[in-house]
């Protein structure tokens, strides 16, 4: 018998015995290394049936059993046959005479008859769901664990808590890489979606700038031509005049000047002088064009700052609007402003900017005929500022209006939409605390409109 | 060259830049401008307009749709595109669609629009006495006879033309410009296909180095590289015909090798034609590597026109 009781040297998890175990959680390498309850295995060395009571309450208080909450009782052939607990040899003793009427009994009249017993491939959550079907408060018992020959050991119900708890730690941790890599790519597809608009933009501005560039270079290379002929006419004068005032003798004869300055006359007339002070007054006009584009490129990236400002939300519709100017001439679309006294918001003005590009850019792309019309209206409601961008184009079909904040919905052409600018647009609105709604009828046009918290500032003079 | 002036039309939407360019022409020309181009393409249906230069970007009608129906009427008129932002597919589409002469980049340089548009008036003037002299609906048959190029390293842009193509136009296959440049100057080739895979690369300049050359040869250029600053000096170093991105569509290819095949039969028998495909000096010499093997391929190819024109 006592051989029988003899602990058989275990793996790591038979330290379960000892008296001074160091708290399980620190091992979890190991463990994760086993899977399922193979890792929890005790070779905890059995009761024989037919061992007394007070054998067993010997057995238990040796101190290899310490962490035991109860023993196995296994027949010869390693059949496991029931579970004695600590909690039920107390019950026992610690009745009048206990130990004197039950010592000398088999242990089989005290032992739990249908304890658990568990396959050793069991994996945790299933050991996990057998157990808490199986134990009663208080928790008295561990379990049998057994394999294809029998009896393996025992497992400790705390054991299983602790891999159940790790468990659960590393699938959040999964969670949270996961969630880490959404979040980078999300942050991606707002990067390019955010270069895919500044591609436009460039693009529109190239052509904005390029325009008015184009007169002014060609109006001031054909001034300095016209200024060429006319200090050659006014020397041609000087000279004629020179002549005639006998200061000095003119090269070639007097009639050869005056040809050269009746010429010189035909090129250099008041009506050319006044024609050059035009194509002067489209040049300032166009410099300035290119000056006020690049203020408004200033105004509109001046920011990807961090953080807040107090911004005019009609300031920032102005800006936008130049910035897709170049869209809507092209497609003769008329913009209407109808722009209220509203609040100060507090926003980041490049994301608002962003939201305003794009839908202002979506209304364009949907107006398919020569009547184009976006309407921009501003407005302010109890501490609140209203926007509502509207166009009279293509309209949006029912089945689609759920979705067109969704990441990737677009019924745009492959390549002409990412299918994330409504989306960007919606996380930028709400991260301001705002609400952006749309609503559309096919073939009558797409109206959106954007709610955005005021702190109730006054608007700056 | 013809007495009366030329007329000259430009159509841009932005009236100062019209008032600029009607200034910089004055005196060379009867001048119309107008910032519709609708009003321009009935003008062009209505009288004769030597050179039509037009914007891209305009409500209503785009450029490239201008000059496209100019060229449908009036396929004499020389057509420039004058654009202040060059995107793709709006220089693709000059090309293949407009057949333009020269894509300009606002803001122009005055004495460089003033040639270009004069020189191209000259042309215009030639082909419109030229073409009130001509019998007209003279059939060509421009099939027969005929030889294309097609440089392209793996072979199958090669097959693909082989097989496009009715058997009595020989298709020659060269591998490298080596190749195609002794095909090149040893027959008359109506049409060179060629793979352009790196916009600083040689073949870009072969390309327009032959135009220079021979100038009734046709390029069509099938290319992966959605480079304008490429097509550009393409088109206007190299009056390249047709330009295709990768992989090119069967029927655009079809179309673009037949459109070639006819042109280049009716430059053959109408040679004043051939001033339509003059061509700027390319911008940059060829890069110092290839400049030695591409001298000595020209001086054999030199010889051999000197040869068959004596």
């Amino acid at each position: 018998m006592n051989a029988a009781l003899q602990a058989i040297p275990t793996a790591p998890f038979a330290s379960g015995v000892a008296p001074n175990e160091p708290p399980r959680g620190a091992d979890a390498p190991e463990r994760r290394a086993s899977p399922g309850l193979a890792g929890l295995l005790l070779r905890t060395a059995p009761v024989r049936p037919e061992a007394s009571v007070l054998d067993v309450a010997r057995t238990f208080l040796e101190p290899r059993h310490a962490g035991l909450l109860s023993l196995p009782i296994v027949a010869a052939v390693g059949r496991p046959v029931g579970m004695i607990s600590r909690y039920e040899l107390m019950r026992v003793f610690l009745q009048p005479y206990g130990r004197e009427l039950y010592g000398r009994r088999p242990i089989t009249a005290l032992m739990d008859r249908a304890p658990l017993v568990l396959p050793l491939s069991t994996s945790i959550d299933e050991a996990a769901r057998a157990i808490a079907a199986h134990v009663r408060s208080p928790i008295t018992d561990d379990f049998i664990l057994v394999d294809d020959a029998g009896y393996a050991g025992t497992g400790l119900v705390l054991d299983v808590l602790h891999a159940v708890e790790h468990r659960l730690a590393e699938r959040s941790q999964e969670l949270e890489r996961a969630y880490a890599r959404l979040k980078s790519s999300q942050s991606q597809l707002v990067q390019s979606e955010k270069m895919a608009s500044l591609g436009q933009m460039v693009a529109g501005l190239v052509h904005e700038i390029n325009t008015p560039l184009g007169y002014v270079r060609n109006n001031v290379e054909m001034t300095r031509a016209s200024l060429g002929d006319a200090a050659r006419l006014v020397a041609a004068q000087q000279a004629v005049i020179d002549a005639l005032t006998g200061d000095a003798e003119p090269d070639g004869g007097l009639d050869t000047r005056f040809a050269e300055v009746g010429h010189l006359r035909t090129r250099v007339d008041a009506a050319a002088l006044e024609d050059l002070c035009a194509l002067l007054d489209d040049t300032v006009h166009g410099v300035g064009q290119i000056g006020d584009l690049v203020l408004n490129l200033k105004d509109f990236s001046r920011l990807d700052q961090a953080g807040t400002q107090p911004a005019d939300i009609n300031r920032l519709v102005e800006s936008a609007l130049r910035i897709v100017a170049h869209v809507l001439r092209k497609r003769g679309i008329e913009a209407v402003l109808k722009l209220g006294d509203v609040p100060l918001i507090d926003c980041a003005p490049a994301q608002i900017n962003q939201v305003l590009l794009n839908l202002l850019s979506n209304a364009a792309q949907a107006i398919e005929h020569g009547q184009g019309r976006i309407v921009v209206a501003t407005q302010a409601l109890d501490r609140r500022v209203l926007l509502v961008v509207e166009d009279n184009g293509k309209g949006i079909e029912p089945e689609y209006l759920a979705r067109v904040f969704d990441p990737f919905f677009t019924t745009k052409p492959v390549g002409q939409g990412t299918g994330m600018g409504l989306a960007i647009s919606h996380q930028i609105v709400e991260q301001h605390g705002g609400a952006i709604r749309v609503s559309s009828k096919p073939g009558v046009g797409t109206r959106f409109l954007v709610v955005l918290p005021a702190p109730g500032r006054e608007p700056a003079p | 060259m013809s007495a009366s002036p030329p007329c000259l039309l430009f159509v841009d939407d932005e009236e100062r830049i019209l008032r600029s360019l009607r200034m910089l022409f004055r005196g060379r020309g009867e001048i119309l401008t107008t910032s519709s181009g609708h009003e321009a393409v009935e003008w062009v249906r209505r009288r004769p307009v030597h050179v039509v230069v037009s914007d891209q970007r305009m409500p209503g009608m785009s450029g490239v749709e201008v000059l496209r129906e100019v060229a449908a009427h009036s396929p004499a008129t020389m057509r420039i595109l004058l654009t202040g932002y060059a995107d793709m597919d709006a220089v693709g589409a000059s090309v293949n669609e407009g057949e333009i002469y020269r894509f300009i980049e606002k803001p122009w340089a005055a004495q460089y629009l003033v040639e270009t548009v004069e020189q191209a008036a000259r042309v215009a003037c030639r082909d419109f006495d030229a073409a009130a002299r001509r019998p007209a609906g003279r059939a060509t048959d421009a099939t027969v006879a005929a030889r294309v190029v097609v440089l392209d390293d793996d072979g199958a842009l090669a097959a693909q033309v082989r097989e496009l193509l009715p058997a009595a136009v020989r298709v020659e296959h060269a591998p490298d410009l080596e190749g195609t440049l002794e095909v090149l100057a040893e027959h008359d080739v109506a049409v060179v296909i060629a793979r352009v895979s790196s916009a600083g690369g040689d073949v870009a300049d072969a390309l327009k180095q032959l135009k220079r050359l021979r100038p009734a040869t046709l390029a069509i250029v099938v290319s992966s590289l959605r480079d304008s600053r490429l097509l550009i000096g393409l088109i206007n170093e190299g009056q390249v015909f047709r330009f295709l991105l990768e992989p090119a569509p069967r029927e655009l290819l079809r179309r673009g090798l037949a459109a070639a095949l006819e042109r280049y039969a009716r430059l053959r028998t109408q040679s004043d034609l051939l001033q339509r495909h003059a061509v700027d000096a390319p911008r940059q010499e060829a890069v110092a590597t290839t400049t030695g093997r591409l001298l000595q391929a020209w001086r054999r190819l030199r010889e051999a026109a000197a040869l068959r024109i004596a």
